[in-house]
């Protein structure tokens, strides 16, 4: 018996040897070296974009043997910062990623991505002049550059043109103001035929997410922090911000010009794209969905109160993650997917405008995409570029959102804002 | 016995299972405990120590005290229903009926399924509109009957049903396992007993108050343990269909310590949430068994 037990349990030993040997045999036979590359996005949703960006990859891997580039799809896009956050903690990293304006801070103020300062000193075929400066400078820290721009679009108003000349609404120009926005959307609007029914079309379509409606508060010279970043007392619960969430909120409740929130969830579907609201604020990768669906739209800059155009920029950079063990190969990947070519082929998709100056010339020209480069020029940074902590405040401004549509009436804007000022200032303060 | 000798085998065949337990379960529950006073933020390389501030800090946390009450809540509805609901199925296919089997098998395939899967089926069920179950059948009652109940009620979306819709989701999941410790519960009563009680001329609604029920006393109260212990650790639905949403209603201890560790990276913060509720579900548990085993002596001593 004890000879069996001793026998069973040797050979155990002596199989799991063999077993680990083989693995570690097979990782260290192998002369490639394996590029990570992560950015967000799910694998099972195949389209052409996708097909295109994986060509590129293919053509880079020919362009330097022994490479291997392993594309890392991280699913759902609130997961993203999470999970790289984590294989930062756990040391398995990929070595090149797509870094998100609206989270960058996280990963710049805590060392998780490289400074490429060094890299874009030492690269003589490399300009940094090449890129947007003001995309550059989400992404910049002093003299320290964490990111390469790779793309990035403007928050900008879009219009169905055919349901303007349906109503016979002059289109929006550049400079238009919130009052002659709040008259375009009431003729736009077509009430329903018996009391009580949802409108059957919308002046302007809106949907809860705080990314896409904190622009609102810039255009009439509020904000949610002040210029540091730190406080939002004074700020998110300011005259000005109050004034713009009185605005907002009386688009649904009181104009009704916009859907509320159970009729936008009632309907099921992006109201905008399909033709029962005339206007929303939205960024450039709307557009491939819009063609789709054959709406004939414009592009103008967001209404403003302040004389002064302004709405908030989205941009992805390329950057490397500090613990790659393959920077230099990162290097050349990045220098490769943000060069010239590879962007015009990369954004003909319609996804966003190049970072790469060149790249996005090669596609101006037409009143939309001119639109769009010029709000660069005036486009501010999103909150989660510098402050770390800014996914707190998204989800508190959204919640205080819902509760203001649901009922203000109650609590009131100023009251609200307030509350939601004071949690913001507590999250913040946190040591 | 006339000696006492060491068997080594039987440290080797408990030795799997120790070492299992101390490296999964002993040492993350001590490291739990230390990090839980310190200020520990996963990419910040200090860890300042705070003694017991994270806990301080929690009891004056209106976020954390909403997550507390919106559990108790949860567990208030969840477990009375679950176990009233499993007995009651318990009963049903304890009968000898052609095709039982079929039933026990159906009502225990939650079980065994994945809760993301089932959470999905759920999310679907509950749509607003033509498109959910729910509201679909309501539809077709109204067209059937003239009512005019609403069709298109958000479940998840609204404060009150959210809640609603992850209790009986719960009933539904947590059906097979707790009907199966009954049914088991239910065939260890001696049958003689049934037999003395029908010559005494007990109707079947007698038999079930002052046999089966009592019998099935210390069955119930593992159900009843279990039960409230599954109730304070619900995630897995809240993660997929309501987030915590609407307006917090259904953000619950468990899903509140995974978005302050994994969302958040504060897992000191997360660590001593895990205490608190750790301590919630002892206290509860404690609770039930001190009730229950008073409630058995009674019966005893009658």
């Amino acid at each position: 018996m004890r000879v069996f037990v001793v026998a069973t349990l040797l050979s155990a030993v002596v199989l799991l040897a063999i077993l680990s040997r083989a693995v570690v045999g097979r990782a260290a036979g192998s002369a490639r070296i394996v590029l990570r590359v992560s950015n967000w996005g799910s694998p099972a949703v195949e389209s052409g974009f996708m097909t295109l960006e994986r060509e590129i990859r293919e053509e880079f891997e020919q362009m330097h043997p022994g490479v291997r580039v392993q594309f890392e799809q991280i699913p759902g896009f609130g997961q993203y910062a999470p999970k790289l956050l984590m294989m930062h903690v756990s040391g398995s990293v990929p070595d090149v990623i797509a870094l998100d304006a609206s989270s960058a801070a996280v990963f710049i103020d805590n060392g998780v991505v490289r400074d490429l300062a060094p890299l874009v000193a030492e690269d003589p075929e490399f300009r940094l002049a090449d890129y947007f400066e003001r995309v550059v400078q989400i992404f910049r820290r002093d003299q320290r550059v964490y990111s390469i721009p790779l793309d990035f679009t403007p928050m900008m108003m879009y219009y169905n043109r055919r349901l303007f000349d349906a109503a016979g609404v002059p289109y929006p120009q550049r400079g238009w103001t919130w009052d002659e926005f709040l008259h375009a959307a009431q003729r736009l609007t077509i009430p329903a035929d018996q009391p009580g029914a949802p409108p059957r079309q919308y002046g302007m379509y809106f949907m809860n997410v705080m990314p896409f409606w904190v622009p609102w508060l810039w255009t009439n010279g509020g904000d949610v922090l002040d210029p540091t970043g730190h406080q939002a007392t004074g700020n998110f619960d300011g005259p000005r911000s109050v004034a713009a969430m009185q605005f907002l909120t009386d688009l649904m409740l009181t104009h009704h010009v916009a859907p509320t929130i159970d009729e936008g969830k009632a309907a099921g579907v992006d109201l905008f794209r399909s033709g029962r609201a005339a206007m929303d604020v939205k960024g450039h990768w709307m557009m491939i969905d819009y063609q789709a669906e054959g709406l004939d739209f414009g592009v103008v800059d967001l209404p403003t109160n302040t004389g002064q155009p302004t709405t908030v920029i989205y941009a992805s950079g390329l950057s490397i993650m500090t613990k790659s063990p393959h920077a230099d190969l990162a290097w050349e990947y990045i220098k490769y997917m943000t060069s010239r070519e590879v962007q015009v082929r990369r954004v003909s998709s319609g996804l966003a405008i190049s970072g790469n100056r060149q790249a996005a010339a090669h596609y101006a020209g037409t009143p939309v995409e001119d639109a769009f480069i010029a709000a660069v020029e005036y486009a501010r940074a999103p909150w989660g570029a510098t402050v770390e902590r800014y996914p707190v405040v998204e989800a508190l401004g959204e919640e205080m959102m819902e509760d203001l549509l649901r009922s203000r009436a109650a609590l009131g804007v100023q009251t609200e804002l307030h509350r939601a000022a004071q949690l913001i200032d507590a999250a913040l303060a946190e040591p | 016995m006339d000696h006492q000798r060491t068997n080594w085998r039987g440290y080797v065949f408990i030795a799997p299972a120790t070492i299992y337990l101390t490296v999964f379960a002993f040492v993350p529950m001590l490291l739990a405990a230390w990090m839980s006073l310190h200020r520990w933020h996963l990419l910040k390389a200090e860890h300042p120590f705070v003694g017991f501030a994270n806990y301080v800090a929690l009891a004056q946390d209106p976020f954390f005290r909403n997550t507390i009450a919106n559990t108790v809540l949860y567990a208030a509805f969840a477990v009375p229903l679950g176990v009233i609901t499993s007995l009651a199925v318990a009963l049903l296919v304890t009968r000898q009926l052609r095709g039982v089997g079929i039933f026990r098998t159906l009502y225990y395939i939650p079980a065994v399924s994945s809760q993301v899967a089932l959470s999905m089926v759920w999310i679907w069920i509950l749509l607003p509109g033509e498109q959910g179950l729910v509201n679909f059948c309501l539809d077709r009652l109204n067209a059937w009957l003239g009512t005019g109940i609403p069709t298109d009620t958000n479940f998840l979306g609204r404060p009150g049903w959210a809640m609603a819709a992850l209790v009986a989701m719960s009933l539904w999941v947590g059906l097979g396992p707790r009907m199966v410790i009954f049914l088991a519960g239910l065939h260890a009563i001696p049958e003689p007993l049934y037999e003395a009680a029908a010559l005494d001329g007990c109707n079947a609604r007698q038999r079930f108050w002052y046999i089966t029920l009592p019998q099935l006393a210390p069955t119930t109260l593992f159900v009843i343990v279990t039960t409230t212990i599954a109730s304070f650790q619900l995630f897995t639905p809240v993660y997929m269909m309501t987030k915590g949403g609407p307006r917090r209603t259904t953000d619950v201890v468990l899903y509140h310590i995974f978005n302050e560790a994994w969302q958040k990276f504060e897992v000191g913060m997360a660590s001593a949430q895990s205490y608190v509720l750790f301590a919630i579900i002892l206290l509860a548990a404690t609770f039930q068994l001190w009730i229950m085993r008073r409630g058995l002596r009674e019966e005893t001593l009658q």
